[in-house]
């Protein structure tokens, strides 16, 4: 990392890059966008087969729960990662576990959970105002690039990782039993075993992104890159792979353009404005040629 | 050679509702068998029952004569969103491998599921949505995913809902291959003609077993006004093998 920020300083220095790139957190941004981005973007194109956007979006409300649950535990409070992964993930857990025991609709169960978090996660912050600034939440609420670490792109980098070895090889299987169940079953596959897998990756990497993109705003970046991605492919394969390139682009445009402009803006606020935007252009793309 | 199927004393119910109750019977080896009834007569839960894709009470034995085979099913309805850009291509190379749909495509698993499609007349159709097609034409597709691993035991839920008469006649040709290869066939059909085409065995569900046996034996004109009364209003046919009577006189 120490390299790739001497390289950015020098092209800086030479004229070659912009200022910004001078500054080691916007070169800690950037790694982290193109870490994050064409995972967030292709884990995306499933969310919207398995109809679970609300799900990622609970999830990422969750965090907030989550950091002042480490918080009050004892963690420091500018990185609660171990309150942080285990409530997401126990959250998330529970959650298909409650949904795959009962006939209560979907939507209505990840409803629930999600007012059951945010009113926990609320009722926390009371006590956790008094042990931090309670202005550091807005990082957590809305993703900060200033405050990316070496340590946080390694738990990026793991987890992206990680992700990506387990996503490869079970990527048809997961498609498959989300569209086509009995077919799956029929076949051999477990289900049950992918589904749960599968919202574990979105808990990881909603986790890993939440310093980046926030806890608010993380759900929407699964979501719109994949949303627009659909409007615009015909097979599966193009599909996953220009949500991947949007969802990246849009981190990366996201990330340079509130500096490169000197506006006081969020990463995640800016990165979902770029994002949505590129939908709003599929969008009256679709309509235009329809029409 | 297909396998046969033996079903002892099975029973499901959802809630209070009784699906199926206590059937006893054997669905010989390479053998196309045909279960017909009324609706909400069981013959879908019959089916994921043998399948394992519904708890159940009793017994049911899949034996095969050798090393375990293979088994393609085609469910009696799959729902694919229409804006998901999952390609007729896509759903076959889906079921096929686990190489990932968003690398580029291996050309071999192509023309395999190419060759699949051509059986079922929708090669020409690989590269449309499963969402924009008819729902004959996704029966047809369905019909090719099961055949993709050279299935030795197959079981179709309505096969041909929605198949146009072209549909129908590739359904019936490679039915009658795969009858001829020994394969073992388990089909829910309502087309009594198309059933006596088939030369199949039949058997009549309607929450018990009423009646089993070969096309002339089973659908004869007398029996056929009662094939798809409600439960309760169904009366016992005497056409039937010892065991099968027993069955119905518990029930």
């Amino acid at each position: 990392m120490e390299t790739l920020r001497l390289w950015a300083s020098y092209g800086a220095e030479a004229g070659w890059l912009s200022d910004s790139f001078s500054y080691a957190f916007m070169v800690n941004a950037l790694v982290a966008a193109l870490l994050l981005g064409p995972l967030l973007g292709g884990l995306g194109t499933l969310v919207i087969a398995k109809r679970l956007a609300f799900f990622s979006e609970a999830v990422g409300h969750a965090a907030l729960t989550g950091i002042a649950l480490g918080v009050l535990l004892g963690e420091p409070p500018e990185n609660p990662i171990i309150g942080l992964f285990c409530f997401c993930m126990i959250f998330a857990l529970l959650l298909h576990f409650v949904r795959n025991r009962t006939a209560v609709p979907y939507d209505t169960l990840v409803g629930v959970f999600l007012a059951f978090a945010l009113a926990g996660g609320a009722a926390l912050l009371m006590y956790v105002a008094r042990k931090i600034n309670i202005h550091m939440l807005e990082n957590v609420l809305f993703g900060s690039i200033l405050t990316i670490t070496d340590f946080d792109l390694l738990v990026l980098a793991v987890s992206c990782g990680l992700i990506v070895v387990v996503l490869i090889p079970t990527f048809n299987r997961i498609l498959l039993s989300s569209i086509s169940p009995d077919i799956a079953r029929v076949r051999g596959y477990n289900t049950h075993f992918y589904d749960y897998l599968f919202v574990m990756m979105i808990t990881l990497v909603t986790i890993a992104a939440v310093k980046i993109v926030g806890a608010v705003l993380v759900g929407a970046l699964l979501l719109i890159p994949g949303a627009t991605a659909r409007l615009l492919t015909k097979s599966m394969g193009s599909f996953v792979l220009l949500s991947s390139f949007l969802a990246t682009l849009s981190c990366l445009i996201g990330t340079v353009l509130p500096m490169e402009l000197k506006l006081p803006i969020p990463s995640g606020a800016s990165i979902i404005i770029v994002a949505g935007v590129f939908f709003l252009f599929a969008t009256i793309y679709r309509i235009v040629r329809k029409g | 050679m297909g396998p046969e199927i033996e079903i002892k004393g099975v029973s499901l119910q959802y809630a209070q509702h009784i699906i199926l109750e206590k059937i006893t019977h054997r669905f010989e080896a390479g053998k196309c068998h045909v279960v017909m009834g009324p609706n909400g007569g069981g013959k879908t839960s019959l089916l994921r029952s043998i399948l394992g894709l519904t708890p159940f009470k009793g017994e049911i034995n899949i034996n095969w004569l050798g090393d375990k085979g293979r088994i393609g099913y085609v469910p009696q309805k799959a729902t694919f969103e229409p804006s998901l850009p999952l390609t007729v291509m896509d759903f076959i190379l889906l079921n096929q491998s686990r190489f990932p749909l968003f690398f580029r495509a291996n050309k071999k698993h192509q023309q395999v599921a190419l060759q699949q499609l051509a059986r079922v007349g929708m090669a020409d159709r690989a590269l449309l949505r499963m969402g924009q097609l008819s729902g004959g034409e996704q029966q047809r597709v369905l019909f090719a995913q099961a055949l993709l691993d050279d299935p030795d035991l197959l079981i179709l839920d309505e096969p041909t809902t929605g198949m146009d008469d072209q549909g129908v006649r590739y359904f019936e040709s490679l039915l009658t291959e795969l009858v001829k290869e020994k394969k073992t066939v388990i089909a829910v059909h309502h087309d009594i003609s198309a059933v006596r085409r088939l030369q199949a065995q039949v058997h009549v569900v309607n929450r018990t077993l009423l009646d089993s046996g070969s096309v002339s034996e089973v659908l004869q004109p007398a029996k056929i006004e009662q094939l798809f009364n409600h439960y309760g209003s169904a009366k016992r046919t005497t056409n039937m093998t010892p065991d099968t009577n027993k069955k119905a006189e518990v029930a």
